[in-house]
C-alpha cells in the first residue's frame, strides 16, 4: 500500500496490484469517505483511488494526513455497497462473436450461454463517460484484445477482452471484442444520473 | 445576444469544469488553459463559474447587440475593435460593433470572456464542451451565424482598461515527480526533469505529446487506475503524453510526473516544433522554480 502524491492538488492511493472484489470495494469505501467529508472528487479502480482536493480550502498538509489514514484504516465496504441488479437485453450478433468462440474452443450458442449465465460485478467506470469494467468473465472465453482497435465502435456495443465485459456507452474507437449489441442506453447526458451503472452494481446479460 | 461571425478552426464554450462526475468516466473539460481562461473571465467582470469560449485557429470574429465588456487572453493573443486591444485587457464594444480576436503562429488556446456570459444551460453541472461525447450546453464546435444569448450585465465605461499580466509562455513547466515515479529507473526520473522535449505536432485537448530522450518504464503491466489533468503518461516506447482537459478519467500508463495546475496552460500552449522542460518541485509547495 502507498501513498502518493498526484500533482499539487491530489493523492493517489495504490492498495496493491491484482483484480480482486475485496481490494475494489475497498478503493471505492476510501473514494466514498474521502467523498463524504467534501473534500473533492475521487476517481477509483482496481486496486487504487484517486482523491483530488482543493488547496483554497483544504491544505496539502491536512489532505496528506487524511489520505494516508484513510490508506492505513480503509472504512470498509457498507452494506450500501452491494449495488442493484441491472439486467442488459443483448442481441448477441457482434462481428468478433464467431472467432472469439473458436479461439475459446466453443461453439456461438455456447459462448452465449457462457456470457449471458453468470452475474458480473461493475468493478468500476472510467476510460469515457459511462463505461463500467465489468468481471468476471468465465476462464473459458479466450478474449485477449484486438491486435489492432477499431476507429469506431457504435454506441450500444457488447464486448469483452481479457477476463471482463463492457457496453459501449458512446461511440467511441474500441479495442475489445465485439459479441453483441444493447438498445439500453448506459450513457444519456439528460438523464439523472448520466451513467446507467454505477460502481458495486451486479449486471446480467439477457440474450434476446 | 452575441452573434458568431468568423468561428476559427474550432471554437468551444467552456466553463472552469465539469466536476463531481469523474466517477462515472466524465472528463472535466473546461480551458486547456485555465489560468488565461481566468483572466478572460474576471477582465470581463464574470464570475469564476461563469461560461467564455475556447478558440483553437484564430481569427475569431463576433458582435454583441448591447453594450459588454470584452476580454482575450491565450499565448499571444490580442483585439481589435476600434482600434489594437492588447490581450489581456478589457475593453468596450459598442453595441453591433466587430470584434476580432487574432493571434501570432505560436498561439493554440485564445479564451474571449464578455460580460453577462453565455446564458445556456449547465449539462450536469457544467456548461464545458465535451465533444469526443457531444456532451455541454452547445456540443459542437461554434460555427459561422451562431447567436448565443448572454446574461445580464451592467457594463460601465469603468470596467475598461483593466489588464493582468499574462504568464512567460513556453520553456518550462513545474511538475512533481510521481505517482508511478518509483517504477521508473532513477536515470530515467532525472533524465525526464533535465532534458529538453519536442512538442509534437499531434497534441490536442487530450494531451501533448513529447519527442525526446527515451524514458524506459516498468516492464510489467500496471493496472488501469484514475488520472488527473497534468499526468506525464509514459506509453511503452517512452514517448511522453501530458494530459490536459479532455484527458480519459482512467489509463493504464505509467506516470512518471505530474505537471502542477498554475503551469498546465505552459504545456497547453506550446506549440508544434518548441521546446519544453519540466522543472521538479517539491509537493506541498510553495512552487517556486529551481
Amino acid at each position: 500500500m502507498s501513498v502518493r502524491p498526484f500533482g499539487d492538488r491530489a493523492f493517489l492511493i495504490e492498495l496493491e496490484q491484482r483484480i480482486d472484489l475485496p481490494i475494489i470495494d475497498t478503493a471505492r469505501s476510501i473514494a466514498d469517505e474521502w467523498e463524504r467529508r467534501g473534500l473533492g472528487d475521487t476517481i477509483p479502480a482496481y486496486a487504487s483511488v484517486v482523491l483530488e482536493f482543493d488547496p483554497a480550502r483544504t491544505s496539502w498538509k491536512d489532505a496528506a494526513v487524511v489520505a494516508e489514514a484513510l490508506a492505513a484504516e480503509p472504512p470498509g465496504a457498507t452494506a450500501a455497497a452491494a449495488g442493484r441488479l441491472i439486467e442488459i437485453p443483448t442481441i448477441y450478433d457482434g462481428p468478433d462473436l464467431a472467432e472469439t468462440a473458436a479461439r475459446s474452443g466453443l461453439a456461438v450458442p455456447e459462448l452465449v450461454a457462457l456470457h449471458s449465465g453468470r452475474e458480473y460485478r461493475a468493478f468500476f467506470l472510467g476510460f469515457m463517460p459511462g463505461l463500467a469494467y465489468c468481471g468476471m468473465l468465465d476462464p473459458q472465453i479466450d478474449a485477449p484484445r484486438l491486435a489492432a482497435p477499431r476507429a469506431r465502435v457504435p454506441a450500444g456495443t457488447v464486448a469483452v477482452a481479457n477476463g471482463q465485459t463492457i457496453v459501449y456507452p458512446v461511440d467511441s474507437p474500441g479495442g475489445w471484442r465485439l459479441i453483441g449489441r444493447t438498445e439500453l442506453k448506459t450513457f444519456d447526458p439528460a438523464r439523472e444520473p448520466a451513467a446507467l451503472i454505477r460502481a458495486g452494481d451486479r449486471l446480467r446479460f439477457v440474450s434476446r | 445576444m452575441m452573434r458568431i461571425a468568423t468561428p476559427g478552426l474550432r471554437a468551444t464554450i467552456q466553463d472552469r469544469g465539469r466536476f463531481g462526475h469523474a466517477r462515472a468516466g466524465i472528463p472535466p473539460a473546461g480551458p486547456a488553459d485555465p489560468v488565461a481562461f481566468a483572466a478572460a473571465l474576471d477582465l470581463a467582470g464574470c464570475a469564476p463559474d461563469d461560461a467564455a469560449i475556447e478558440i483553437i485557429g484564430l481569427p475569431f470574429t463576433f458582435r454583441c447587440d448591447d453594450r459588454r465588456v470584452v476580454a482575450a487572453t491565450g499565448r499571444d493573443v490580442r483585439l481589435r475593435t476600434r482600434g489594437p486591444v492588447p490581450g489581456w485587457t478589457s475593453v468596450l464594444a459598442r453595441p453591433g460593433e466587430e470584434v476580432i480576436v487574432e493571434g501570432s503562429s505560436r498561439t493554440r488556446f485564445a479564451y474571449v470572456a464578455v460580460s453577462g456570459g453565455p446564458a445556456l444551460p449547465r449539462v450536469l453541472g457544467s456548461r464545458a464542451t465535451y465533444l469526443a461525447a457531444a456532451l455541454g450546453p452547445m456540443p459542437r464546435p461554434l460555427a459561422a451565424g451562431d447567436e448565443l444569448p448572454l446574461g445580464p450585465s451592467d457594463a460601465g465605461v469603468e470596467a475598461a482598461g483593466r489588464h493582468i499580466r499574462p504568464p512567460e509562455y513556453g520553456g518550462v513547466a513545474r511538475a512533481i515527480a510521481g505517482p508511478h515515479d518509483a517504477r521508473f529507473a532513477d536515470e530515467s526520473v532525472a533524465r525526464f526533469f533535465s532534458v529538453t522535449f519536442t512538442v509534437l505536432p499531434e497534441s490536442d485537448r487530450m494531451g501533448l505529446r513529447l519527442a525526446g530522450a527515451p524514458l524506459p518504464g516498468p516492464t510489467d503491466d500496471l493496472l488501469t487506475c484514475g488520472i488527473v489533468a497534468g499526468a506525464v503518461q509514459v506509453p511503452r516506447g517512452g514517448a511522453p503524453i501530458v494530459l490536459l482537459a479532455d484527458h480519459q478519467t482512467t489509463g493504464g500508463y505509467p506516470i512518471i510526473a505530474t505537471v502542477i495546475r498554475d503551469d498546465l496552460g505552459i504545456v497547453a500552449q506550446a506549440a508544434a516544433g518548441e521546446y519544453l522542460r519540466f522543472d521538479r518541485v517539491t509537493p506541498g509547495g510553495p512552487y517556486r522554480s529551481a
